[in-house]
């Protein structure tokens, strides 16, 4: 995997600017965020490299290139800085050419970007969840009010009688929601999704995405991480990352 | 464009008909901030367009089949699409109609925009604490409140539906004694407001 390398952190060296030809994302190999931007690099086939970043200790440096220090960050030849990763998504979308992830139509575009808005509680509660139960806390009722906006996305898939969120074939509102989705299992609350077959289906289906599948993350080391990270082990980000 | 100032529809009122061909209709409310913003742009781009305006704080039933979130605004055309969302209307309106794009072409300058747009936004609806600052008044707070004290007065807050954390700090900034020792009489504000936009040089004495 491109990403593959291994987190900088206070003291590292700034890097260079970004060669031509290029484009940069800093990134951290388990956020969900900048998992949706790798997600786009992909699918569009956009040449990249990927410097990650120590979140628990964040490089002097990595302040000027965002002002609260966080991540996904696109950076382009033209020191353009791009962040927010649905806007960084849509930014790789409309300045690379090849295949369109959102759809042409002004009406279709505008119904993905409302059907984003039904997903706005997700990240937040899946990681109360995950937090809850690292810490040993029961979380019943944050798995209900996860499962109740679940509810909601399942009664669009089931309402609109297509596989993915934008029809027949995937599209950039699959990308933005998956990274979220692919963490229920290792977050340990996969059981959310129980009784809602439209969801597992897109499930299944997302996971036979070539983009999904090149990007998807080893479930033993997803764990490994989280260990560390809980145990606030400033090498967590690194875990998994040969020697 | 009719309907700008027309009388809005409440609880018990029959759903308005289909939309005309050649036309866009938006739901809207006179003094919501968040549909104004979707009217400039029907403005700004001279799009032929019909206002039907709600009565926000008596919903008639058939307005939830328009957004099952109930706000406005909300836009439909004449094949019966929904959009909602103001930001989502604007773009919307962008790139459906011809003539002056109010976004940028250049994919880096139309995410600037939007980079900007979102920090606004986490300013008004993202906040976590009662205060801006944290949970107690802190120099921010202080240093945007006159705005707030005016958009009240001038009853530009009726859309507390959308921002109701904007409405708790609002509620807790009256509290505080800072802010309510300097607080001026609406009406003494909206005397003043008048003259001020007469060019009258008795507006800075009004009241006295």
């Amino acid at each position: 995997m491109e990403d593959a390398t291994r987190a900088l952190g206070k003291g590292s060296q700034p890097p260079g600017p970004v060669p031509e030809g290029l484009i940069r994302i800093y990134s951290m190999r388990f956020c969900p965020y900048a998992h949706r931007t790798r997600l786009v690099l992909r699918a569009k086939g956009i040449r990249h490299e990927v410097i990650n970043i120590n979140l628990r200790n964040k490089p002097e440096w990595y302040y000027t290139k965002h002002p609260f220090g966080q991540i996904p960050v696109l950076e382009n030849s033209k020191c353009q800085l791009i962040y927010e990763s649905v806007i960084a998504c849509e930014y790789l979308d409309d300045a690379y050419p090849g295949r369109k992830l959102y759809p042409y139509d002004p009406y279709e575009r505008a119904r993905q970007k409302m059907l984003l808005e039904l997903f706005y509680k997700v990240p937040h509660l899946t990681k109360e969840c995950l937090v809850a139960l690292r810490c040993g806390r029961e979380c019943g009722d944050l798995k209900l009010a996860l499962r109740q906006e679940f509810c909601n996305l399942e009664e669009i898939l089931g309402y609109q009688n297509t596989i993915f969120f934008g029809g027949d074939r995937i599209s950039m509102i699959d990308y933005l929601f998956w990274p979220w989705f692919e963490r229920l299992d290792v977050y340990g609350i996969a059981d959310c999704l129980n009784h809602m077959p439209a969801l597992r289906l897109w499930t299944a289906a997302m996971k036979q995405d070539p983009t999904v599948c090149a990007l998807l993350i080893d479930k033993n080391i997803f764990l490994g991480f989280l260990n560390l990270y809980f145990q606030n082990n400033p090498d967590a980000f690194d875990y998994g990352l040969p020697c | 464009m009719s309907g700008g100032s027309a009388r809005s529809l409440a609880k018990g009122s029959a759903p308005p008909g289909p939309v005309p061909e050649g036309l866009i209709r938006v739901y809207s409310m006179r003094f919501c901030p968040f549909a104004q913003r979707t009217l400039l742009v029907l403005k700004a781009k001279g799009i032929r367009h019909e206002i039907i305006n709600i009565n926000l704080k008596n919903k008639p039933e058939w307005f939830f089949k328009k957004n099952p979130f109930g706000l406005v605004p909300v836009l439909e055309n004449s094949q019966g699409q929904l959009i909602y969302e103001s930001a989502i209307t604007c773009e919307y309106l962008d790139e459906a109609y011809p003539g002056k794009k109010l976004l940028p072409d250049d994919p880096y300058e139309k995410a600037y925009q939007k980079m900007v747009f979102e920090l606004f936004s986490k300013v008004l609806t993202n906040k976590k604490t009662t205060f801006f600052g944290g949970n107690s008044v802190s120099m921010i707070d202080y240093l945007i409140w006159p705005w707030f004290e005016r958009l009240e007065v001038l009853e530009l807050n009726d859309c507390a539906d959308h921002t109701p954390k904007l409405k708790l700090w609002m509620a807790a900034m009256r509290e505080d004694s800072a802010v309510s020792a300097l607080l001026t009489e609406p009406k003494v504000l909206r005397g003043f407001l008048s003259l001020y936009l007469e060019n009258s040089p008795e507006a800075c004495d009004y009241g006295l």
